[in-house]
């Protein structure tokens, strides 16, 4: 074969497989974009009301705040808890440490479903906990085995003699974990939290049992949208979505190489 | 490395109890559920009767199989897609790497609403059916297991992609070329030098596909309803519909098992590796 025929036999392979991983997102832009009462595609005319519709329907703006509170609020305590388990393991010869590692980890290997269905069952039924509580610390859960492992590749570059070297000069071992260790993983930290955000606002299984009334993340909310109602604003919402969190992971690249931590 | 121990247990126990407390207790009460016989005491009965259902046998066999086809597709997709992506120039290969991994990033909702917009009654698929005349009536795509299976590989082909690309990186450059100039047909290529040599990046993605099938939510819920179910959606239609928490825990038990298999060869390869 030669150089010019594999060349095109090369990229007619990636354009397919791209096309069948990308293509579906140009179709729903569009999609959304439809002028008609129901799906359709190709669209017969393009009109921006559905996607002005989605910023009107009461319950997306009310599970958007939701899942935005949560990822961001779960993510911040997942760190809270994460940053200093991740120093340890990498700091200290922690007699189990590798039990301590399992885990933290655990939260990933465990189905999502599984772990809303056993906190409905047996914490917030016997308990009384409100829902929101507890969809709060199960996506605290969840983002912790990524806080604890970012933030851990990132400290492993980290001597510890520049910390030492800190505390010889007078620092307490606070200010040398604020002043030596913090500026050195910030990278780490900040990857963590894009990482920590986006998985917990994607997030389904997990919130899938853990709603009430008036409590419902995006997702579960768009799915049970699209069960009643077959108009493209499901489509714009999805295209928004898509956009967001383009944006963020490309904002991410730009300011702190994020792939580096993932 | 400190040696003050008392303070790094102080450091991590925080989260390693958190954890626990809200993970692996209620997990394993959850789980404790299908043991307990009906008279108190443990008992089996539960698996007996989950298994004795047509349905349920039904149901789990579906979703092994689901998620070997897509697992399977996606290696045969992958290896291409790999073999193409290493042989670029260097600007490139990470132009189309980060397409392919960038729908990892995205909400599985909307990945998996495109294909309602591509397989539905008045979808892509099916304008092109009626419009050339090949049918009267729109078919009906949604709600089979091709639908399922299309939604599962498109959301899961990237982690197959991204485990063979790395397992190629490592490949020497001139073997495949000297075992070509050795007379090697480009499948004995493939079988004899790509194959062995990429076998743990194979097996890394098709775990993690095949895990990511089986313990998939939505697609199945959108895209298969109440007539595809899969073991997910059937847990959510024992719990929600007929308040069936045995059959819950049984199916909890299954994903769990299957899941960590899965992350227990993955260790054992990685440790293999150093």
């Amino acid at each position: 074969m030669n150089t010019s025929m594999r060349h095109l036999a090369n990229w007619s392979i990636l354009g397919l497989t791209l096309t069948f991983l990308i293509g579906p997102f140009l179709i729903i832009i569009l999609a959304g974009a439809s002028n008609t009462e129901y799906l359709a595609f190709p669209p017969e005319g393009l009109t921006l009301k559905w996607y002005l519709k989605v910023f009107t329907v009461e319950s997306f703006r009310a599970s958007f705040l939701l899942s935005m509170a949560l990822a961001v609020f779960g993510t911040l305590a997942a760190l809270l808890l994460g940053v200093p388990a991740a120093y340890a393991l990498n700091r200290y010869d922690l007699p189990m440490a590798e039990t301590v590692r399992t885990i933290v980890a655990a939260p990933i290997i465990v189905p999502g479903i599984i772990v809303g269905l056993a906190l409905l069952r047996y914490m917030v039924v016997p308990t009384g906990v409100t829902v929101t509580l507890a969809l709060f610390m199960a996506h605290t859960a969840l983002v912790l085995p990524y806080a604890v492992r970012v933030v851990s590749s990132s400290m492993t570059n980290l001597r510890a003699d520049m910390e030492e070297a800190a505390v010889l000069l007078g620092c307490s071992r606070l200010q040398a974990f604020t002043k030596v260790v913090l500026p050195n993983i910030r990278g780490g930290v900040l990857a963590a939290f894009i990482l920590g955000f986006v998985t917990s606002f994607n997030q389904v299984p997990v919130s899938l049992f853990l709603s009430g009334p008036g409590v419902r993340t995006l997702p579960i909310d768009m799915l049970a949208y699209m069960e009643i109602t077959f108009d493209p604003s499901v489509a714009a919402l999805s295209a928004l979505l898509a956009f967001m969190s383009l944006a963020i992971v490309f904002t991410a690249e730009r300011l702190l190489g994020f792939s580096r931590y993932v | 490395m400190f040696r003050n121990t008392r303070e790094g247990l102080a450091l991590a126990l925080p989260a390693a109890i958190f954890s626990t407390l809200l993970f692996l207790v209620p997990v394993a009460i959850l789980l404790s559920e299908a043991f307990r016989g009906t008279s108190g005491g443990w008992s089996l009965q539960g698996y007996i009767d989950f298994f004795s259902t047509p349905l349920n046998r039904t149901v789990f066999l579906r979703t092994l199989k689901l998620g070997a086809l897509v697992a399977g597709t996606a290696a045969v997709i992958g290896y291409a897609a790999a073999f193409c992506i290493v042989n670029l120039g260097p600007k490139s290969r990470g132009k189309v790497f980060g397409m392919v991994v960038l729908p990892l990033m995205i909400s599985p909702v909307a990945r998996t609403y495109a294909w309602i917009v591509i397989l539905g009654r008045t979808g892509i698929v099916n304008e092109a059916i009626t419009g050339l005349g090949l049918s009267d009536t729109p078919l009906r795509l949604l709600f089979t297991e091709t639908a399922v299976f299309l939604g599962l590989l498109q959301l899961f082909l990237p982690l197959m992609i991204i485990s063979l690309v790395s397992a190629m990186e490592n490949i020497p450059r001139d073997v495949i070329p000297a075992a070509r100039v050795l007379g090697a047909s480009w499948i004995e290529v493939f079988f004899k030098v790509i194959l062995p040599l990429t076998k743990e990046g194979l097996v890394i993605g098709g775990t993690l596909v095949f895990t990511g099938a089986l313990t998939a939510y939505i697609t199945p819920a959108i895209l298969g309803g109440s007539k595809v179910l899969m073991l997910e959606t059937l847990l959510y239609q024992r719990v929600n519909v007929s308040n069936d928490f045995v059959s819950a825990s049984v199916i909890a038990m299954i994903l769990i098992v299957m899941s960590f298999s899965a992350n227990l060869l993955l260790k054992r390869i990685a440790t293999a590796r150093n």
